[in-house]
């Protein structure tokens, strides 16, 4: 695909998202907000970022050895927008709703420019610590009895929860599947790209 | 090297950003943040115009008959066609009408429930009144006069009220400590209604020293 074109993708990507209508909907389920929307957000930054010149993506690479520094972000953003306070503030205050748009955006082109950089080791690592944390973050939005959002029912939590634990469960699995193709996972010590 | 300082500056950041949501590690959630900075500044609550309860019920100001009476206030929000929460926050009240009798500390402490829905008129206040078995001269009920000033009145002690799509509300529920000069000092849970008047009868004794 033409770099234009991966704009193209990220701006519809962006607007499913965030379009006005588009984001009262989404926004106003808990799990709609975090397995839909963010996504959809982290998908338009990885597209935004296929479409950036060559030059400005190896500007950034020369500071992302290895993609550490695009997946640290990733993580931490990933962290950050699992914080139930966090969701509440980006409900209530657009100064935080746009901060959660663009971190997610970034986190997004931060992954397209960090994975392949970052190699098998690196990816496996960053996808089962981000597997874990969500994992344990999906137990207890069912396990506890209190509403941890203000601005969401307990069911919704639970049901988010559930949405975490299962996202927690496929994409360490859909990883496994991508390196087991590639014939990564036959014992060879050769490191492929 | 330049990927361990872009690292290390996004550790900072993440640091600085995750404290910031948390107050400093503290909590996760708004409504422990909120009760956290209720403790530490006790804000004042803004004025709002009330209605009692009861055929006759006048319109009066909040602040200024918080100030009249001199008592310190526990406060909760509800609203009388509840079957949940609210159900929870009146057996608590009950509780705390009975406590108060009790110890004779009526002429220290008193109770007020708030009602957040329009449809609760004088009416329906006392007739919720009267199935709480409230005395008057402790626990008094009213609605918000002034539809303008709920908004504010709910966001200042931290209400939040979703509509639950079978007519009814969804509300966090939580018993407020107010100060006769209408400052905000403390919120504590469903349960801990005890701690709350313990909390309020100290500073009674402060207050009067």
């Amino acid at each position: 695909m033409s770099p234009r074109r991966f704009g193209f993708l990220g701006a519809a990507l962006l607007a499913a998202g965030t379009a006005p209508w588009l984001r009262t909907w989404l926004e106003a389920d808990m799990a709609r907000h975090m397995l839909v929307q963010f996504p959809l957000l982290i998908l338009a930054g990885a597209a935004f970022a296929s479409s950036v010149p060559p030059r400005m993506r190896m500007a950034i690479a020369a500071i992302n050895a290895h993609g550490l520094a695009g997946l640290l972000f990733c993580l931490l953003v990933s962290a950050f927008w699992m914080i139930p306070r966090a969701l509440d503030l980006a409900l209530l205050s657009p100064p935080v709703e746009l901060a959660k748009i663009s971190t997610l955006l970034a986190a997004g082109a931060a992954l397209q420019g960090s994975w392949r950089p970052a190699g098998v080791i690196v990816q496996t690592f960053f996808i089962g610590n981000w597997a874990w944390m969500s994992a344990v973050v999906g137990l207890l939005y069912q396990d506890l009895s209190t509403r941890l959002c203000n601005g969401y029912l307990l069911d919704q939590q639970v049901v988010a929860g559930r949405g975490l634990v299962a996202l927690a469960i496929l994409i360490p699995t859909a990883l496994v599947v991508v390196l087991a193709k590639r014939g990564m996972l036959l014992g060879n010590t050769s490191e492929v790209r | 090297m330049r990927t361990a300082v872009t690292c290390a500056l996004i550790l900072l950041l993440g640091l600085v950003t995750f404290s910031e949501v948390s107050a400093g590690f503290r909590v996760v959630t708004s409504e422990a943040a909120r009760r956290l900075d209720v403790r530490e500044h006790a804000p004042q609550i803004p004025d709002a115009m009330l209605a009692g309860a009861g055929a006759g019920a006048t319109a009066y100001s909040l602040r200024s008959e918080l100030a009249r009476d001199g008592r310190i206030a526990l406060v909760d929000f509800i609203y009388t066609r509840c079957e949940s929460v609210c159900s929870v926050l009146g057996t608590e009240f009950q509780q705390l009408q009975q406590d108060i009798r009790k110890q004779g500390l009526q002429d220290r402490v008193r109770l007020i429930s708030i009602s957040f829905d329009p449809e609760d008129d004088a009416d329906a206040l006392a007739a919720y009144a009267s199935r709480m078995h409230a005395d008057a001269s402790v626990w008094r009920f009213a609605s918000v006069a002034d539809p303008q000033a709920l908004r504010p009145l709910l966001d200042a002690f931290g209400i939040v009220v979703v509509p639950d799509g079978i007519g009814g509300f969804v509300h966090n529920a939580a018993i407020h400590t107010l100060m006769p000069d209408g400052r905000l000092i403390r919120i504590d849970d469903l349960g801990e209604a005890r701690i709350a008047l313990r909390s309020a009868l100290a500073h009674a004794e402060v207050a009067s020293r």
